[in-house]
């Protein structure tokens, strides 16, 4: 079997989870890596949007470093900018908000602004909401990915920045205005979780190969569900991990680092 | 107000009552201009078709001002003023606001200067989605100020600040918007939930911003200050027209004639622009579009001199970074002369030629 690293894990992750013929709207990293790896496979009627402007570019010049980067705009179908693309999420063209984050609780909220100390003296202050805000709240559906530990996955959040199912009460969303049905799918190298119908909470559907509901559990600082159709996580192929590693992040900016 | 109502995000919070956040301590009021103060700028302007070319020196001597709101425009590591803000650190201005959606490198060298010469510029607030160099790490002078409560933050997510530059621009006082409700940001941030006086849903209303001052650096613009803008717009148009007064540099000036041809392509009307000034890498060590790529190692260079700052309180290597590269400067061109040739050629090179229509 081929060697991969929790990177490419959760790239190749990504890209399972993104249908064809759908539009993303990526954050920086491997939520670019990913879609790029679904167009090249399983996905090629997938559109991206990046969050400074551009719909639906042809990233032929390589993989955007960031969401602003100008590489993004290449031959792009539609390009003004960030109000022009926030507001065709409000109107539903954007199927999935794909973003990272800090801290994440049972009901798919994430924080994304400050950890430790108070909103006015933190003690590791993030750059902020930036996109993610707006994008979990509007895209129809958001996919997340975080570090599984149980110093992220969270019973109490330090600060709510991008809205998951809030209390998961039924009524929550629609009480905050928003417009998106909400956290669809969080992935980690180890475990793929959803999010049930009823109690809106975090459900384990997948786990990576060798590995039990228990032992993700115990990363987990939350009661989990366990989904009862529980299955294990694809693996990436050479033929995945060559498209990854040649033509996805050939320089390695996301892929090759190493987990803290 | 009328009609307040909330979302249910108080179930949920980890804040007690806003946390000491400005949004929950203070009764509204305009950062910058107001919608009046902001038309009667505009009214009293002579709207003729006159060369408002001049040098980056004194348009900012002219325009900033101590204690005013200022709007940086591009995205990150996009089209950010860096020519002007320069000139701005040398200029010295206190108790400034900032207003961006997301930025890297401009707050940073202001943030930077705050910590060399707090009495020669200081940053009082901003209004900001974002702060922070993407692939490049945290902004390490943006996590000192927060640390220490060094600044005031109103706090939004990129598309709320965007609408609050283009309620700006449409001459409101608010926009309407279908995020921020429900989160945190709703507790930090000046915006308030609202019931629909149509459907008596929820509805977040974030206010505008009209800052006093806009730096923007656009691809071309002729003498009138008629802008385009190619690659991502990012919220330049929107800032220029909220703005009080707007100051442009441009990589390159076209003619009138050229931005009449093609009308459709002018991104900005000259009656938004107070000042014109062609400045080639106006963005650098940002990228432009059509011109030059970020340079990484210039940037990596000023943030691992920021971030010995804030681990370990020595300024050495940040003060020679402004001794060197700004203060040592009187122009811009004097900071690109100082950059070698290689530099220049490469971030051209890995721009790969974007396409731009000039003529």
């Amino acid at each position: 079997m081929a060697e991969y690293t929790p990177f490419e894990m959760i790239a190749y992750t990504g890209s399972r989870v993104l249908e064809d013929n759908t539009i993303v709207f990526v954050g920086t990293g491997l939520p670019i890596i990913a879609s790029i790896h679904a167009q090249l496979t399983h996905a090629p009627g997938l559109g991206i949007i990046f969050e400074a402007g551009p719909l639906s570019p042809i990233l032929e010049m390589g993989m955007p470093l960031s969401v602003g980067d100008t590489r993004a705009c290449r031959k792009a179908c539609y390009l003004k900018g960030l109000s022009s693309v926030f507001e065709l999420t409000q109107r539903g063209h954007s199927d999935y908000a794909f973003i990272g984050g800090a801290q994440i609780d049972m009901y798919g909220n994430v924080n994304s602004t400050f950890e430790g100390g108070t909103y006015t003296r933190a003690q590791t202050r993030f750059p902020g909401s930036g996109g993610a805000g707006a994008m979990a709240a509007n895209c129809e559906k958001s996919i997340i990915i975080m570090a599984l530990e149980p110093r992220r996955f969270v019973n109490k959040l330090d600060f709510l920045t991008s809205i998951g199912f809030g209390d998961g009460s039924e009524e929550y969303r629609e009480k905050a205005g928003v417009m998106g049905s909400g956290p669809y799918r969080v992935i980690t190298n180890e475990a793929l979780f959803g999010f049930d119908e009823k109690t809106r909470r975090m459900v384990l559907l997948e786990v990576a190969k060798g590995r039990t509901a228990e032992d993700i559990q115990k990363k987990v600082s939350f009661e989990l569900l366990i989904s009862p159709d529980l299955k294990e996580m694809a693996e990436p192929t050479e033929k995945d991990l060559k498209l990854l590693r040649e033509e996805c992040d050939p320089d390695g900016y996301f892929l090759a680092r190493k987990l803290k | 107000m009328k009609n307040q109502v909330s979302s249910l995000i108080k179930k949920v919070s980890n804040l007690t009552n806003g946390d000491g956040a400005i949004a929950s301590q203070e009764p509204f009021s305009w950062w910058g201009a107001s919608p009046e103060k902001a038309r009667k700028a505009m009214v009293n302007k002579p709207k003729g078709l006159i060369d408002k070319r001049t040098t980056i020196k004194d348009a900012v001597d002219k325009y900033v001002k101590d204690g005013i709101n200022i709007a940086i425009g591009g995205f990150v590591n996009t089209r950010p003023p860096v020519a002007l803000v320069h000139e701005i650190i040398r200029h010295g201005a206190k108790d400034l606001t900032l207003s961006f959606q997301s930025n890297s490198i401009c707050p940073e060298l202001l943030a930077g200067a705050m910590m060399l010469y707090p009495d020669h510029l200081s940053i009082k607030r901003v209004e900001l989605a974002w702060w922070g160099y993407e692939v490049i790490g945290i902004a390490p002078l943006f996590r000192y100020l927060c640390a220490n409560g060094k600044i005031q933050l109103d706090d939004y997510t990129n598309y709320g600040m965007s609408a609050r530059f283009k309620a700006a621009a449409m001459g409101i006082e608010f926009l309407p918007v279908r995020d921020h409700g429900g989160a945190d940001m709703e507790l930090v941030n000046r915006g308030v939930m609202v019931e629909s006086p149509f459907s008596g849903k929820n509805c977040y209303l974030v206010p505008a911003c009209y800052p006093d001052l806009g730096l923007l650096n656009v691809t071309a613009a002729d003498m009138h200050g008629n802008c385009r803008i190619f690659g991502a717009h990012c919220t330049c148009p929107e800032i220029a027209m909220a703005a009080v007064n707007t100051i442009v540099t441009t990589e390159q000036i076209i003619t009138n004639e050229n931005i009449r041809t093609y009308p459709n392509l002018t991104e900005i009307p000259y009656t938004a622009v107070d000042a014109v000034i062609e400045q080639r890498y106006a963005s650098y060590p940002g990228a432009c579009y059509g011109f030059y790529w970020f340079d990484m190692e210039h940037i990596l260079m000023f943030r691992s001199a920021s971030d010995e700052f804030r681990k370990t309180g020595k300024m050495d290597a940040l003060k020679k970074y402004y001794d060197e590269y700004i203060f040592g400067c009187e122009t811009f061109d004097d900071f690109l002369g100082k950059l070698p040739y290689k530099t220049l050629k490469k971030i051209k090179d890995l721009d790969g030629g974007q396409p731009v229509i000039l003529a």
